[in-house]
């Protein structure tokens, strides 16, 4: 009996220990392994702070006079920056009803003239009294159906098709056909209804809200690749083991290709021959990094700015 | 791309412009602030051409400047000195500015150019320029004259000039160490004073060797040496002066008196003096050879060294059991414990700088070289092993210089390191060396 009890005592105990020795040997040993990250500062703020920070949404106030611009051209008037949707003629895809009766009737022509459209109700009796006049005001022509049509024109069994009695259902099944040499006839050329806004000065702001909203910061994301990359050039001083917290601050601008527009400005005049020689090791380093590769749909925020090179603390 | 703003364009820019004026555009605010904390340490490459010679016999001394500047930047650590045979640009003439791109291509932050000329009288001029290579302009630039065998000291002051311009701190390079130089076997030990520049050259010998010699300090302020000495007796207190070779014996006391240190104005030697089974810490003024006690302990007071403002004494006392330091007040009075590690401090030396305290620490059957701040904050090992002793800040308070004995049959040698425990290196002596003090700069 003891002995038995000693066994399974002994057994626990073992199984135990190999399975703890073995959590020890093997989570103590492995590394935490973070991937690089960035940091993302957090601050906890009030409402009344929060209310700050949204003052450049659409609901804030309206102080902000100049209209957005993004690129420098001609000034042309785009009502709304949001784009706008245009009344536009219907799309025609293959499976639209097919202009037969036209065909049917003077191959040749092309546009639909409103006699014809009167014409029409063999194919669709209900519409015909309402929109006599309405069908035919599409002025634009659909530049789609109208390649359509010339395909369609242009192969010679059209005559065979245009002697054919008018049946509203077999030509459908005729036309339904798949012309891989004319896929570009498929491709809307219609002028996209969201165009960049330009003016002859650039100016980031939507026409809501104030200029100076804080809304927009992405600081965090282009700020950490700009410091990645300068400080690949910084060749630091050696400040001792002393820590001198030594902190010095640019005002710098940039071009959309990165480059400095000018020279860096210095702020303040350094105070020890140490800080002056901790600027001139920074000046040097963003001067020797340039071009500067920050994401360009954040330009507005980057293109001027103060990096600030510092002791970590 | 030609940019040609039309009228409206011009118009418009004019609004924009007062815009800004009106401080409602972006512009008017304060940038968007962005933090670079992680920049790593460097040391500045640096590239340094041979010295143009101003007359055909001056190509010799413009080599020699411009390695002993090359070697001094290179010890400090702080420099990266570039290999001559990358240059593509040869100097040629120091009046005009270098060809800039050539210097960045081999990514040279600094450049050195100088200029050797014998003139007519026989003296020698040493002119030299410090350039930005990013800025492209010059930094700092100097000439000296000086009789031709001096043109080593030359090179050092240059370097110092280099070393405070690129790294906002003094120099040390124009500096001396003198030591106890030690030549024959272990059991029959010859000791001598020796001086050399503080990068090895220039040895001479101060003494015959007849008689044991330890611990020699500089003065801060005057061409002049204090050590101890084992004549027939016992060990004394001696002044030397270097350059008259004159020795004289510091006060006539009985029993020992050992470890001197002069005080930072070079008026005052700081010592201790046996009495009984104890020692004290004493001073004694040279000129009027008046002596005043600071301490009257049963125990052992050794080593005291003075606070560069020579308001304080830091000084190694047993008092508490075992050997620690202590500081007080330069005319006495209460002392401060402010070493309170494991094992036992000895020979304290207070910086230049006055920030640190350097020590030598025994303890687990080793000396480690260590630095404290003045309250005892702060302690730093910069080298542990089987013995290193002596500590002795050079003249910025940078870096310290120490003896190293490697156990054995071998003998002790001179080392420096960084005060951040960095760039051990050697110092290259004649023989074996230790004891070593550094001198305050020499101009």
């Amino acid at each position: 009996m003891k002995v038995k009890v000693d066994k399974t005592v002994m057994a626990s105990v073992a199984l135990h220990v190999c399975v703890l020795g073995w959590v020890m040997l093997s989570f103590s040993t492995k590394a935490l392994e973070i991937p690089p990250e960035d940091s993302v500062p957090v601050d906890v703020i009030d409402s009344s702070q929060l209310a700050k920070v949204m003052a450049g949404t659409k609901t804030g106030k309206k102080e902000n006079p100049k209209p957005l611009a993004e690129k420098v051209a001609e000034a042309k008037p785009v009502d709304d920056a949001v784009g706008k949707i245009t009344e536009k003629p219907p799309v025609v895809t293959e499976t639209a009803p097919p202009p037969q009766p036209k065909i049917e009737e003077k191959p040749v022509e092309k546009k639909p003239d409103p006699p014809k459209v009167v014409e029409k109700p063999k194919e669709e009796p209900k519409q015909e009294p309402k929109p006599v006049e309405k069908k035919p005001e599409p002025v634009k022509p659909d530049p789609i159906a109208e390649a359509i049509k010339k395909e369609e024109k242009k192969p010679p069994p059209k005559p065979v098709q245009a002697a054919k009695p008018p049946e509203p259902q077999k030509p459908r099944i005729v036309e339904r056909h798949f012309d891989q040499s004319q896929i570009a006839a498929l491709l809307d050329k219609r002028d996209p209804t969201r165009q960049a806004v330009a003016n002859d000065t650039l100016n980031s702001n939507a026409a809501l809200g104030l200029s100076k909203g804080t809304a927009a910061d992405n600081s965090a994301t282009w700020g950490s690749m700009f410091q990645r990359q300068v400080e690949r050039c910084w060749k630091k001083p050696y400040g001792g083991i002393e820590s001198q917290k030594p902190e010095v601050a640019f005002a710098i601008r940039l071009k959309r290709d990165g480059t400095l527009e000018g020279s860096p400005v210095p702020e303040g005049t350094p105070a020890t021959p140490y800080l002056r020689v901790y600027q001139e090791s920074a000046l040097r380093a963003i001067i020797e990094c340039q071009p500067y590769k920050l994401p360009a749909n954040f330009y507005e925020e980057w293109k001027y700015f103060a990096p600030v090179f510092k002791e970590k603390v | 791309m030609l940019y040609r703003p039309s009228r409206r364009q011009i118009i418009a820019g004019m609004a924009a412009l007062g815009a800004v004026a009106g401080g409602r555009d972006a512009f008017a605010q304060a940038p968007k602030r962005v933090v670079i904390p992680e920049g790593e340490f460097t040391p500045q490459p640096i590239a340094i051409p041979n010295f143009v010679a101003g007359t055909p016999g001056d190509a010799e001394v413009g080599v020699g400047v411009a390695q002993v500047i090359t070697n001094n930047l290179k010890r400090s650590g702080l420099f990266a000195p570039i290999d001559q045979a990358a240059f593509i640009e040869r100097i040629t003439n120091i009046d005009t500015a270098p060809q800039w791109q050539s210097w960045r291509q081999i990514n040279a932050t600094y450049l050195v150019t100088g200029r050797m000329t014998r003139q007519g009288d026989g003296r020698l001029k040493a002119e030299f320029r410090l350039w930005d290579v990013n800025q492209q302009q010059q930094l700092t630039g100097q000439q000296y004259f000086t009789s031709p065998e001096y043109w080593r000291r030359i090179a050092h002051i240059i370097s110092d000039q280099i070393y405070e311009r690129a790294t906002g701190e003094k120099g040390y390079f124009d500096s001396r160490v003198v030591f106890v130089d030690e030549t024959g076997s272990k059991e029959r030990r010859v000791k001598r004073l020796a001086l050399m520049d503080q990068d090895g050259a220039n040895v001479r010998y101060l003494t015959r060797g007849s008689d044991l010699v330890l611990t020699p300090r500089f003065s801060p302020s005057t061409q002049e040496i204090t050590y101890m000495e084992f004549g027939q007796g016992d060990p004394r207190v001696y002044l030397f002066n270097v350059e008259t070779g004159q020795r004289e014996i510091v006060g006539n006391f009985p029993g020992m008196s050992f470890s001197p240190r002069f005080s930072p104005d070079g008026q005052r030697i700081i010592m201790s003096l046996q009495q009984g089974g104890n020692s004290n810490l004493f001073v004694m003024d040279l000129r009027s050879k008046s002596t005043t006690r600071l301490t009257d302990t049963p125990a052992i007071d050794t080593s005291p060294s003075y606070s560069p403002d020579g308001s304080r004494i830091c000084f190694e006392s047993d008092r508490g059991g075992k050997p620690q330091i202590y500081v007080m007040a330069a005319t006495g009075g209460g002392a401060q414990r402010i070493s309170f590690g494991e094992g036992s401090y000895s020979t304290p030396v207070w910086s230049p700088r006055g920030d640190y305290i350097a020590f030598t620490k025994q303890g687990g059957g080793q000396f480690a070289i260590g630095i404290m701040k003045t309250d005892g904050s702060g302690e730093r090992i910069l080298t542990s092993g089987f013995h290193n002793e002596g500590p002795t800040f050079a003249p910025n308070g940078r870096v310290v210089m120490f003896f190293r004995e490697p156990g054995g049959s071998g003998g002790p040698s001179l080392f420096t390191v960084d005060i951040s425990g960095r760039n051990e290196l050697r110092v290259p002596t004649p023989g074996f060396a230790s004891d070593p003090a550094w001198s305050p700069l020499l101009s």
